[in-house]
């Protein structure tokens, strides 16, 4: 058990975190966004981190499950338990299906990127054209179709505090697995993993399906605790920027590094709300410098500054 | 027969390259397929790891048709290849390329890693050094020691001697000849003909694609046509 005492501590420390706010409905907002982050930012380790494939998709997928699940539950009239697997699926589905592609015509690492940007594009002017069922630009009001502890902001906490410890907990089984020694080994080198006897394309499509079914699980369940999902929530610029930053602020490849990342990039985002719409533009520029600078992470430089031992 | 390659075509796109190319080996022993440069001998190679699809013909390795198997399914038969180029894992330690190349078999582990420690002890002196920052001479050796990790019936060793030192060749042949005398099966292509064929027990002479002449390595050392054309005497 020794081996999963960080788990412990994450859990335990974040279970927390809802006395500290205590019960300010805006921080409890905040800490609620911090963890669906956390969760996407697990599921984007797994991807870009562990297997190499620059999913520039992360929202559309989140979107996807979100849209499926809000629209099946508004038009069909079918309860959330039915709808939100659904939506899990289709961005699995999806996922799996971007990085079977990817490896079949052997895409390098850019033209995945822009393959999935492209994705993004599509999805955004999908969501935009499909008016009679997304309601465009203004969006759908989910308030009232899902589970009704996801209103009220308490155990809405506790709900997302779940998805990202079942995120957690599916990522350690799987590195502990034989596919984290496979992983290990195709993110160094896929010809050398390859001849090694590891089957490549089943461990990156096994990854991008499991990742980007935990990205529809936070996307569909967020869509009903904001209360309205529309393209916006799910763009680009509020989905996979702040995942990459968090990611490579906290450290690729580490267990804590997405955990510690994301809750960064919450405080920066609290930092930089007071330039309003040009936050975006700090965000770029910090990405940039992360790219550039700091592409190892905080978990690995404090496993070499301070000599911890860091998971 | 534990490897038999029969009547295979192979090629990249519209270009053919190998044209009826049969070659076999038997359990313990060691052979060399030797040629100029851009005769086929690595098409050859990845023709029969699954790297590359055969236009035609067939591999059959220890019971197993290798038709249409991709690389890894190879490699996890006990067929393992090193490319001329090296394969390794960069940025980890010479240790942990050896324990991934143990993904075949993990349970054996142990047991291949005291031994190719034993057979390369340079790679023992260097365990936890990257295997990027590695000479060209110990990076093929511990390309060779990643394979052997896997616990292979057959090694495939494409020009292993390629941008080596001659001093790094001569040790790593010593080396190769080690592991003959242990009874593993080899396959070798080389440019440096001498050297392949005093390991070997038959060889192979690829040119423009077919295989032109075969028999054993010591009368190819002393054929006059290899002679001429390999060993640069009249």
């Amino acid at each position: 058990m020794k081996k999963y005492a960080d788990l412990v501590v994450v859990a335990v420390v974040l279970a927390l975190v809802p006395v500290l706010a205590g019960g300010s409905p805006y921080y409890m907002r905040l800490a609620t966004l911090a963890l669906v982050y956390m969760a996407w930012t697990v599921a984007f380790n797994l991807i870009f981190g562990h297997t190499k494939q620059l999913f520039l998709c992360l929202g559309a997928l989140a979107g996807s499950a979100a849209y499926m699940t809000v629209v099946f539950t508004k038009q069909l009239e079918l309860s959330p338990w039915i709808t939100v697997p659904i939506g899990v699926a289709t961005a699995a589905g999806l996922g799996a299906l971007f990085s079977y592609v990817s490896v079949l015509r052997g895409l390098g690492i850019i033209f995945l990127g822009i393959v999935t940007l492209a994705f993004s594009l599509i999805f955004h002017n999908l969501v935009l054209g499909l008016r009679q069922f997304t309601n465009g630009e203004t969006g759908l009001v989910s308030r009232g179709l899902g589970f009704p502890l996801l209103e009220q902001p308490m155990s809405s906490y506790y709900i997302f505090l779940g998805v990202l410890l079942v995120a957690l907990i599916v990522y350690y089984l799987l590195m502990a697995s034989r596919m984290g020694m496979a992983v290990r080994a195709l993110s160094d080198d896929e010809l050398t993993a390859e001849l090694s006897g590891i089957n490549v394309t089943w461990y990156k499509v096994l990854a991008a399906a499991v990742a980007s079914a935990i990205l529809g699980l936070a996307g569909s369940l967020y869509a009903f605790y904001n209360g309205i999902v529309s393209p916006s929530v799910f763009s680009f610029v509020s989905v996979d920027i702040p995942v990459l930053i968090a990611l490579l602020l906290g450290g690729m490849r580490t267990r804590l590094g997405p955990i510690i990342g994301a809750a960064a990039f919450a405080v920066i985002e609290e930092l930089v709300r007071p330039f309003g719409q040009l936050n975006v533009l700090v965000y770029g520029v910090l990405l940039i410098v992360l790219f550039v600078a700091f592409r190892e992470g905080l978990v690995p430089m404090l496993r070499k500054t301070l000599k911890l031992s860091l998971p | 027969m534990v490897i038999r390659v029969e009547g295979l075509h192979a090629g990249y796109g519209m270009t053919s390259v190998l044209r009826d190319v049969s070659i076999e080996a038997q359990a313990g022993e060691a052979i060399a397929v030797i040629g100029p440069n851009g005769a086929g001998k690595t098409t050859l190679m990845k023709a029969m790891v699954g790297m590359l699809r055969p236009t035609r013909g067939r591999v059959d390795f220890d019971g197993h048709s290798l038709n249409g198997l991709r690389a890894f399914q190879v490699a996890r038969l006990g067929l393992v290849y090193v490319p001329a180029e090296r394969e390794l894992f960069p940025t980890m330690s010479v240790l942990e390329n050896l324990e991934l190349g143990a993904y075949r078999d993990v349970s054996a582990s142990e047991e291949h890693m005291r031994y190719v420690l034993g057979l390369f002890p340079r790679l023992d002196e260097r365990k936890h050094q990257l295997a990027g920052t590695l000479s060209g001479g110990e990076q093929q050796m511990l390309a060779i020691g990643r394979a052997l990790m896997a616990g292979p019936k057959v090694l495939l060793l494409d020009e292993p001697s390629t941008g080596l030192a001659p001093k790094a060749v001569a040790e790593l042949y010593r080396q190769l000849s080690k592991l003959k005398s242990a009874g593993l099966t080899i396959v070798v292509t080389e440019q440096q003909v001498p050297l392949a064929l005093s390991l070997t027990d038959r060889a192979y002479v690829l040119e423009q694609g077919s295989i032109r002449l075969s028999g054993r390595s010591s009368d190819l050392l002393g054929d006059p046509s290899i002679k001429k054309a390999y060993l640069g005497v009249a």
